[in-house]
């Protein structure tokens, strides 16, 4: 599950540079200048079809030249021609990869043939009747979700092993998007999954950002379920007649669970996580940057420019059958804790810290804090 | 970047450059992909890679440049992106970092500070009166006293930061950073800003194409004898 360079710069005894411990594989330094020129070549001969190399053979020099040098994008791409032939499973490829990121967690050839894999996969996927390699052998709902949460636990891995790791953290959004379509249900469990990660990289912006990001899309899914919610209230206010079909119905009800999603108390909590970590890692300038954006969040409701106000949900009934339905009269509710968080309490912060702290860039942090919330909230 | 291969901000500058100076630019070319970068810019004010990443300093200039280039720099915040611009730019090392928090390095000398010019231009067309005649929205002295002092290797070329070796990546944009930083404005309004003795000033970079400016002229000059290659095969 992991593989790494043995320092070892002599060839002591005769035997084999390999060494498999604990299902680590480690390879002695000294035959790295032996091997990886020897395979280079032997790839390149086959490319250059100066020499044959039957399909088990490639495999295993891909394999073996990419453990040594992940960046090498001709070795990728035969991988990619035998995935296309049929003759190699992709999962080996993920799992290649994975070991890969152990060793070179940023490696951007890596996370790009990833996404490769992953997209092969996933149509795959639409066309059941060629499910039968049997890779995992589940239902397709079910493959996915193991495969999104398998790449959730790379993803974060690489990000461990890497300060600030943007290949990884990209690569973790473009799952979300891509193969996850941003369900509420996976936006709300991995801000609870990375929580912890979070408070023990303070200094990880590409970490915080990804907060950000899943709290961003959390907003923008809220305000695009409350308008199907808000169209379809509409249109059986105005049809009284009209049967619902199955689809608005399924619409309606996935809305009502996620209108449950309590937006406010997310930015409150997040808020109460920012301030939690800056008074216990003086210092860390992600941190107030991160602060910034989620009161600004906060503060203004939904970041998009066509969201105007906030209003009832539930007072939408009469006014809209009399208006009609535009944008700018559509708000969304605020629960009443919203108001416990205020730049007051922002203020009284700024000003304990200011007193309070004796690291020179906390000070620093919290006087351009203190301008901002003077500025932007002209409070 | 590659058939097959990633999607993202760098594409569409390769894209601009190329095909602005060797005048095969035509609408249809880039139709949407101004808005696409508009996109990339997020609510830190840099631009990420692809829409939803992370502000980062080599993708921001790509966008911009690009976007200067497209003639639609308008579609950004230009006011944020100057604000997470010179947050980059570090108080102590004088260097630029690429992202927020993290550490500086030499390239990001121009991938940085090059926005600077960049973002001159576009506030100057919208006459803002508060812009300088004179200097860049930057420290050019500390960013030079950083290249010249902490990013030169001993046996020649340029580097990131002390402690690295050196690559041609770095010495070219150190050196890029090093001109953007003594060479404001051109022409009447040209006005150098050189650290140490007059030796060390290197001749002015076009902030969008990182070549010679007289190369930029000529190349279009060229160029424009020629006419734009129609999509239909001949």
């Amino acid at each position: 599950d992991e593989i790494g360079l043995i320092p070892c710069p002599e060839a002591r005894y005769n035997r084999s540079p390999i060494v498999l411990v604990e299902n680590k594989l480690g390879v002695e330094s000294w035959c790295v200048k032996f091997l990886l020129p020897y395979v280079h070549n032997k790839l390149l001969l086959y490319r250059q079809r100066k020499q044959w190399l039957n399909k088990d053979e490639l495999i295993d020099i891909t394999c073996t030249l990419l453990l040594l040098n992940p960046d090498f994008t001709t070795a990728w791409n035969v991988r990619k021609e035998l995935i296309l032939s049929g003759t190699l499973n992709p999962l080996k490829d993920l799992h290649l990869g994975k070991l890969a990121l152990t060793k070179f967690p940023k490696s951007p050839e890596t996370w790009i043939h990833r996404r490769w894999v992953l997209q092969q996969l996933i149509q795959e996927n639409s066309l059941p009747s060629l499910a039968t390699k049997g890779n995992l052998g589940a239902a397709p709902v079910e493959r996915i979700h193991r495969l999104v949460q398998e790449e959730m636990n790379v993803c974060s891995e690489a990000a461990g092993r890497y300060p600030s790791n943007y290949n990884a953290w990209s690569h973790r959004i473009w799952v979300l998007q891509h193969l996850a379509k941003l369900t509420v249900k996976v936006l709300l469990d991995e801000l609870s999954s990375t929580k912890y990660w979070v408070s023990m990289h303070v200094s990880d912006h590409s970490g915080f950002h990804y907060r950000q990001f899943l709290l961003n899309s959390l907003i923008r899914r809220t305000v695009t379920d409350n308008n199907i919610l808000v169209q379809n209230q509409m249109v059986n206010e105005q049809n009284p007649s009209l049967q619902k079909g199955e689809e608005s119905a399924g619409t309606e009800a996935a809305c009502a669970e996620e209108q449950s999603v309590d937006l406010p108390h997310r930015l409150d909590e997040e808020m109460e996580l920012c301030t939690e970590l800056i008074d216990n890692y003086p210092g860390h300038e992600t941190l107030w940057c991160h602060s910034d954006e989620t009161l600004n969040n906060s503060h203004h409701g939904p970041a998009t420019s066509h969201m105007a106000q906030a209003m009832d949900v539930d007072g939408l009934n009469e006014s809209s059958s009399k208006q009609g339905y535009t944008q700018e009269t559509k708000r969304l509710k605020r629960a009443p804790v919203q108001d416990s968080l205020g730049p007051e309490m922002e203020y009284r912060f700024v000003d304990k810290v200011l007193s309070t702290c004796r690291d020179v860039d906390q000070a620093r942090f919290a006087t351009a804090y203190r301008k901002w919330l003077v500025t932007f909230l002209g409070q | 970047m590659h058939v097959g291969g990633e999607v993202d901000v760098r594409s569409a500058y390769c894209a601009a450059s190329v095909a602005s100076l060797t005048n095969i630019l035509t609408p249809a070319l880039f139709a949407g992909t101004a808005e696409w970068i508009a996109r990339c810019q997020n609510w830190e004010g840099g631009i990420g890679g692809v829409p939803g990443m992370e502000a980062h300093g080599g993708y921001t200039f790509c966008g911009v440049a690009a976007l200067v280039i497209l003639k639609q720099e308008h579609l950004l915040n230009l006011r944020s992106l100057l604000h997470w611009v010179t947050g980059r730019q570090m108080r102590f090392e004088g260097g630029f970092q690429g992202r927020c928090n993290k550490l500086v390095d030499g390239c990001y000398s121009f991938w940085q500070a090059g926005l600077l010019p960049l973002l001159h231009r576009a506030l100057h067309a919208r006459g803002d009166p508060a812009l300088s005649m004179a200097n860049w929205m930057f420290d050019q002295l500390a960013l030079q006293e950083y290249i010249l002092l902490c990013c030169q290797c001993p046996a020649g070329g340029l580097l990131d930061k002390p402690g690295k070796s050196r690559d041609f990546y770095h010495t070219c944009y150190c050196l890029s950073g090093l001109a953007i930083a003594q060479h404001f404005g051109s022409g009447d309004l040209h006005n150098e800003v050189v650290l140490g003795i007059p030796e060390n000033c290197l001749q002015a970079t076009h902030p969008v194409y990182n070549i010679a400016p007289e190369k930029v002229a000529r190349a279009v000059m060229h160029f424009l004898q020629y006419p734009v290659p129609s999509l239909d095969p001949a």
